[in-house]
């Protein structure tokens, strides 16, 4: 057997792997954030809307939604394997993000608010100019775990059908019987991207460090 | 262990659940068209298209497999080129996870499934299956430690009993063993594939394992040790393609393209080619 070959199989997966992690980070970081907005500022009945949106989504199985956004909804909405997995996994991801965010605003001192209103910021000005800014700032340590989650999980969109890494080790391992090699080599690309991503947010983390900080 | 299978069961759920929801009929629209009053049979599109969709779980080495340069190989897999090529039709493999492939027909997510699928009536009822292109039978395969004897299939429950979920022989251990309560629940390991099953049952965690005979063949050869101590047809038997329900138009013509492999045979050649010991 021609290891080689065999590693470059896999390898091709890692495609699909960033392509999925691509559209379900971001994804649940922009809904993440709106809906983190939307908890703090948004006033009692939103805010209730809110945790019930991320106690539901927390408490479902990405594979679940997976399933059910390709096989169930296929009548409504006909989506290819990679968009399914894709959207279900921002989903999810969306109500994570949105308590590391949440987490972040509330831990931006109350009195920055008072002082952004008191030098004639309106509402909106305040939490664009002052409060997000220091926010998302201080949410890069907790999301950059986020991230790491999302790589792992992108793994999940083999149900299907989906040939990235995962599926890939269990085709080539299945056929050459070299199991150990082949999960091996999946678990060596696993780790190195998201060791590579958690470095990167590391760098950005102490780039955009708040300097008044301790 | 069950997974799969309870996935599998809260989709379908749900899946009565969000088609109990739906409308039951659709106010009149100006701008498209009215359905066709006959349902259109999936061969059209098939030949319109000059494609065909047929999906695989490309992990169950003789029937269907990658080689090391990623091209699906295997019984199934030629015999399914074979009957494209007598359709006039482009194949295109789709692999999915065997759990995958039934709700893949029936939501259209894939025209037809090849994978060794044997006959059941609970798949019957999701799912239409083509006329028997190959019969095939149940193996139970030990260890190389294995001290015990299996003189009959019931002779299993007094071990650790390994299957791949899903299929027709966790079907029958789990009817025929499980729910008569002659094996022990905790006693049968159920894997998503059939070589997580061997490798369990080279480290010893589990005692016996019914597979297919084929596949169960192929692992012999390919584990040290391994042996099969009984060879019957007792879940299995014909193997069939997997269509969509209540497509007749594209069940003739999937039936009558095995006939013709058959009466050529081509068949028994792809036999003799994956199957010989």
């Amino acid at each position: 057997m021609n290891v080689a070959v065999f590693v470059k199989y896999i390898a091709q997966g890692t495609a699909y792997t960033l392509g999925v992690t691509a559209v379900a980070l971001p994804s649940g970081l922009v809904l993440g954030t709106l809906f983190a907005l939307l908890a703090v500022y948004g006033g009692k009945v939103l805010r209730q809307i809110m945790t019930f949106y991320s106690t539901v989504m927390r408490g479902i199985p990405p594979i679940v939604l997976l399933l059910i956004l390709y096989f169930v909804m296929s009548g409504q909405i006909n989506l290819s394997p990679f968009w399914a997995g894709s959207i279900s996994l921002g989903i999810i991801s969306s109500a994570y993000q949105m308590e590391i965010i949440r987490g972040a605003i509330l831990s931006v001192s109350s009195g920055q608010m008072m002082a952004a209103r008191s030098i004639g910021l309106t509402r909106m000005q305040a939490i664009t100019n002052v409060i997000l800014p220091q926010t998302l700032r201080n949410a890069i340590a907790p999301w950059s775990n986020e991230a790491a989650i999302i790589i792992k999980d992108s793994s999940l969109v083999y149900a299907l059908g989906v040939p990235e890494i995962l599926r890939r080790a269990q085709l080539i391992g299945a056929s050459s019987q070299s199991y150990l090699l082949a999960y091996l080599t999946a678990a060596i690309i696993y780790f190195l991207l998201v060791f590579t991503s958690s470095r990167l947010l590391g760098l950005l983390e102490k780039k955009l460090e708040i300097p008044a900080n301790p | 262990m069950k997974k799969g299978l309870t996935l599998f069961v809260l989709v379908i759920l749900l899946a009565g659940i969000v088609s109990a929801c739906q409308p039951q009929a659709a106010a009149p629209q100006a701008t498209t068209p009215p359905e066709p009053a006959a349902p259109a049979s999936k061969l059209d599109a098939i030949k319109t298209a000059g494609k065909i969709k047929v999906g695989t779980s490309a992990d169950y080495p003789p029937y269907e497999s990658v080689d090391s340069a990623g091209a699906y190989v295997g019984f199934d897999i030629e015999l399914m080129a074979a009957i494209a090529e007598g359709m006039g039709v482009q194949l295109e493999w789709v692999d999915m996870p065997f759990d995958s492939l039934i709700a893949a027909v029936q939501e259209n997510k894939i025209d037809l499934s090849i994978s060794c699928f044997n006959y059941s009536e609970e798949r019957d009822q999701q799912v239409d299956f083509s006329e028997a292109y190959y019969t095939s039978e149940d193996a139970f395969v030990v260890g190389k430690d294995f001290a015990g004897t299996i003189a009959k299939p019931e002779d299993v429950v007094a071990y650790k009993v390994g299957v791949q979920s899903g299929t027709v022989q966790d079907d029958w251990l789990t009817t025929n063993l499980v729910d008569t309560g002659l094996l022990k629940a905790e006693n049968l390991s159920r894997y998503e594939r059939v070589d997580q099953a061997a490798l369990d049952l080279q480290a010893g965690r589990v005692d016996v394992l019914m597979a297919d005979y084929v596949p169960a063949n192929a692992l012999v050869k390919q584990f040290e040790g391994f042996n099969i101590v009984l060879k019957s047809v007792l879940s299995t038997g014909p193997l069939n393609i997997v269509l969509p329900e209540g497509d007749a138009v594209l069940k003739a013509e999937i039936d009558k393209q095995i006939a013709a492999l058959q009466a050529s045979g081509k068949i028994t050649e792809l036999a003799e080619k994956y199957f010989s010991e």
